[in-house]
């Protein structure tokens, strides 16, 4: 009977996670121009538009007012993917040495980093967002997709660390002994032992701070200039000017996109695992 | 250490502490010393000291340059208000979706979880768009109370502060599932068994062994989903209108329109010491649930 | 025959400093020499510097004060991948990602050996710990007692000249860790290479070892092969460390010939081999429980309870007027009722007695 209620409720709270977005994606279809809350049959004209296709249920003039000019869009979606692909490669790197280093090591510093690892995660990040602003102002370096990659790097490189630093953990340190013990130099141990088994911490790791990157809001809005806008803070801007069917098409994109390497990362973790 | 040691560490952790220190302690730094800073004629600073960047905030003011007044407060107890709401929202619905995740077979655990992670990793700008095409008067949950005859005419829905917590609780759901989650799953059941065994009620077993037991991951959820929520401003932004203004949205004024950032920063260091605040107490709250645990 | 000197630690100190700040010495002065062919094994409990010591052998810990020479060389200041020493770790640490072959093969990947060379030396390897044809699995593949296998054929691919093994047995269940017993001491018979092996379990110690040395807190308490540990233990610690024992205080009466008159605290005597003994000394009689006679001799006392345990009966016996002892009997049809008077005994050559009183 207690079981019943339970299951009840967390049906409906799945119902919860999921109703919105496919509340996105269904509208997305919608044909009707004007009032995209109201049904008025199937369409896939928004996403003809933003792909720079025709849009046969449009007239020209409706075109105009519908569909934002895509080469923006496209832009946005460029910056986003260069910022999120350097943040990722920069990031990594940062976290794994920094888990190696409080892993592997006994130093005087260390609570420092411990606990100052958690900063800028803890942080709210409004705070984190006006301070690089107000610092890279300070410095006169000019907002650009430079400042949104050295300010999203701050915080990505504790998420790296936290994840690899959980794959450090799980792993026997004897099996860098015995490595040394067999005749193998640091180097080749790293190369040979180290490295091949924190592989899913780093996968993971870097593919966590590439979906953090591409999706961060808050801070980026801060610290991104007029000519570096990032998909989400590009989209921001479409809601704040007003609702139009063509941001459910790329809602619905976005959606898909991100869950499809969401899903991958989480299948290949759980793959390796098992392994 | 051997000195070959040393030139290991340093060589992993000389680059990040560079670029941690440049670019994250000196940032904070700054917004310290802006919040004490004089507000330039047309934006930026004058390099003085000054105080009523404060003053404004908590009452004491010239009244002249600057001027006293309470909605600066009003704003922040409503943006506490609305976390901690948030907050117990989040708990109230994660704490018994965990259980249930928990007493699941192994084999649908897995499925389940990774339902409950999906969406966190769909972006947030288009997860709080969705509530907007739900709540708007023409939206979608006001033609489904319309067409079920349920209510006559469309309900205001959207740029309430209602909006704003469903907006909040929404996107911060996983950060509150997966802390109590982990605390939920290492529960032993011999220790349920033993505490109905010994005689106890289960409501008894609840508030004695249970929840007890669970309270560091409680503790951890709440951490997590508090500290983005009382500076948030995208969410009122979205969903929560004029009325709605959080201090998150103060915040982003001053930096982005009035372009007064002593008072931002002022406003940033307010909002740190309360997340300074609240991370003390529930620290403490965990240190004494783990001593009793 | 006197075999030539392989290992040699001196006067070995290593301190850990605790989380609290107060430090101590893991090892405190230890002496080991290990010669070439031998097999030693370190016992003690746990935290009596055994691991440590075999730690600063392969070269995971450095000394604070002492040598260690293999060969006559000194080993300190050079890393574990430069001493030709290798180890069986406890954990085994196989490495997950890499087939069986390639863990074997591991220390001679990283010489650089041919491809040709080194895929026979790893076939000879897994021929000799019994695990031809499994090189193309995985660790994760492999049973318990596989795993220690392969972990002997990586440590025994490159000819030490000195094999480790840090408890290599504890993680496997009771009978096989029987039958790898035999198989290490048969293995290390065929290769010749000295073992120094570690262990707290004492059957384990006594089965298998040339020579035990027993440790307790950093330090060397006797070193000896197994038998003369078993019957002469040099202290108190050892005779309770390596199985049952009673342990009874007692002072030498008198001496005749080759037997000394021990007198027992509450009056009755006790005869021992008189080798080394003074009259008048306090001492501490040692008799183990299965070396006990039942029936006849000169002890008399109470048997207080009786245990069955299968082959054997475990019996405690408080003697007349004085200490409660241990007596391991064959099981028989007649069991003695707890109360019963009973008469004891022991063969005067099995009686150790201890300079160090109780």
């Amino acid at each position: 009977m207690k079981r019943s209620f339970l299951t009840l409720f967390a049906l409906g709270f799945f119902a919860f996670l999921y109703v919105p977005l496919f509340v996105i994606i269904g509208y997305s279809f919608n044909a009707n121009p004007v009032n995209m809350l109201i049904w008025d049959g199937f369409t896939l004209d928004w996403y003809r538009g933003l792909l720079g296709l025709g849009t046969p249920g449009l007239d020209a003039q409706n075109r105009g007012i519908y569909i934002e000019s895509t080469p923006q869009l496209l832009a946005a979606l460029k910056t986003s993917l260069i910022v999120a692909c350097s943040t990722t490669v920069i990031s990594t790197i940062f976290g794994t040495s920094l888990a190696l280093a409080l892993a592997r090591f006994q130093f005087r510093a260390k609570p420092l980093y411990t606990g100052g690892l958690m900063l800028p995660i803890m942080m709210p990040d409004i705070v984190l967002g006006i301070g690089l602003l107000i610092f890279f102002s300070t410095i006169g370096l000019r907002l650009s997709i430079l400042t949104i990659v050295l300010g999203q790097c701050t915080f990505l490189t504790s998420y790296v660390c936290i994840t690899v630093q959980a794959r450090l953990a799980g792993l026997d340190p004897a099996l860098e002994e015995a490595s040394a013990d067999l005749g193998a130099n640091a180097w080749t141990t790293f190369r040979k032992v180290t490295l091949p088994q924190l592989a899913p911490g780093l996968v993971g790791g870097a593919l966590l701070a590439f979906i953090i990157s591409m999706d961060d809001l808050v801070i980026t809005y801060f610290i991104s200039g007029t000519g570096s806008q990032t998909l989400p803070i590009y989209i921001f801007g479409m809601i704040r000017r007003g609702v139009k069917p063509e941001i459910n098409a790329i809602a619905t994109l976005i959606i898909l996109a991100s869950m499809l390497v969401a899903a991958l990362g989480l299948w290949l973790r759980a793959r390796q695992d098992r392994s | 250490m051997t000195h070959r040691d040393r030139l290991h560490l340093w060589g992993l952790l000389g680059p990040v502490t560079l670029f941690l220190g440049v670019f994250f302690l000196i940032p904070l730094l700054t917004i310290a010393l802006y919040s004490i800073l004089t507000p330039g004629l047309y934006g930026g600073v004058e390099w003085a000291f000054y105080h009523w960047n404060y003053g404004r905030i908590f009452g004491w003011a010239d009244g002249i340059d600057e001027v006293f007044e309470p909605v600066y407060l009003q704003i922040l107890a409503r943006s506490l208000g609305l976390a901690l709401t948030t907050v117990l929202l989040c708990l109230a619905i994660c704490y018994p979706v965990a259980f249930w995740v928990a007493w699941l077979p192994q084999r649908w655990r897995m499925l389940f979880l990774f339902l409950i992670a999906l969406p966190f990793f769909a972006s947030l700008i288009v997860r709080l768009y969705a509530w907007l095409l739900i709540l708007k008067p023409s939206g979608l949950l006001n033609t489904v109370l319309l067409a079920t005859g349920l209510i006559s005419e469309p309900l205001d829905l959207l740029y309430t502060p209602s909006a704003v917590v469903l907006g909040m609780v929404y996107i911060f759901l996983p950060f509150m599932f997966l802390p109590l989650f982990a605390a939920i799953d290492t529960l032993d059941a011999a220790l349920i068994e033993a505490s109905a065994d010994l005689g106890a009620k289960p409501w008894q077993t609840f508030l004695k062994v249970i929840f007890p037991m669970t309270l560091p991951g409680v503790v951890a959820g709440s951490v997590i989903v508090f500290i983005p929520a009382v500076g948030n401003f995208i969410v009122p932004d979205i969903l929560g209108g004029a009325k709605g203004l959080m201090t998150g949205n103060l915040i982003e004024q001053q930096f982005l329109s009035s372009r007064n950032w002593p008072f931002g920063s002022a406003l940033a260091m307010v909002v740190m010491a309360v997340v300074l605040g609240a991370l003390t107490i529930f620290a403490t709250r965990a240190k004494k649930a783990g001593g009793a645990a | 025959m006197s075999r030539s000197r392989l290992l040699d630690i001196r006067a070995a100190r290593r301190l850990f400093t605790t989380p609290e700040g107060k430090s101590f010495a893991a090892l405190d002065g230890v002496d080991l020499a290990v010669d070439e062919g031998e097999f030693v094994t370190l016992l003690g409990p746990s935290g009596c510097g055994k691991t440590t010591l075999l730690r600063a052998i392969a070269g995971f810990e450095e000394l604070d004060e002492g040598v260690i020479r293999l060969d006559g060389a000194d080993l300190s200041g050079l890393p574990p991948h430069r001493r030709p020493v290798n180890t069986v770790f406890q954990s085994y640490a196989l490495f997950p990602h890499m087939s069986v072959a390639r863990n074997v093969g591991y220390a001679l990947e990283v010489q650089g050996a041919p491809r040709a060379e080194r895929e026979a030396e790893v076939a000879a390897a897994l021929e000799k710990v019994g695990l031809a044809g499994l090189g193309t699995r995985r660790p994760a593949q492999l049973s318990g007692g596989q795993r220690q296998r392969v972990a002997l054929a990586r440590a025994i691919v490159a000819k030490p000249r000195l094999l480790l093994l840090d408890e290599p047995l504890s993680a496997l269940d009771r009978n096989l860790r029987q039958q790898m017993q035999f198989e290490l001491k048969d293995l290390q018979h065929r290769l010749g290479i000295a073992f120094v092996f570690v262990t707290h379990d004492q059957e384990e110690a006594l089965t298998m070892s040339d020579r035990i040395v027993v440790l307790r807190a950093g330090k060397v308490e006797q070193a000896a092969p197994p038998r003369e540990i078993y019957r002469h233990p040099k202290t108190r610690f050892v005779a309770e460390f390596i199985g049952e024992t009673n342990l009874l205080p007692a002072r030498v009466e008198g001496i005749s010939g080759a037997q000394a008159l021990l007198s027992l605290p509450g009056g009755q005597s006790l005869q021992a081999e008189a080798a080394g003994l003074e009259p008048g000394r306090t001492v501490t009689a040692v008799l183990r429980p299965t070396d006990i006679t039942l029936g006849t001799g000169d002890l008399a006392g109470t048997l207080l309870r009786a245990d069955f345990m299968g082959a054997d009966r475990h019996l405690r016996v408080a003697l007349e007027g004085g200490p409660e002892i241990s007596v391991i009997a064959r099981d028989t049809a007649v069991l003695p009722q707890p109360g019963t008077r009973l008469h004891l005994g022991c063969d005067p050559a099995l009686v150790h007695v201890m300079e160090e009183p109780t």
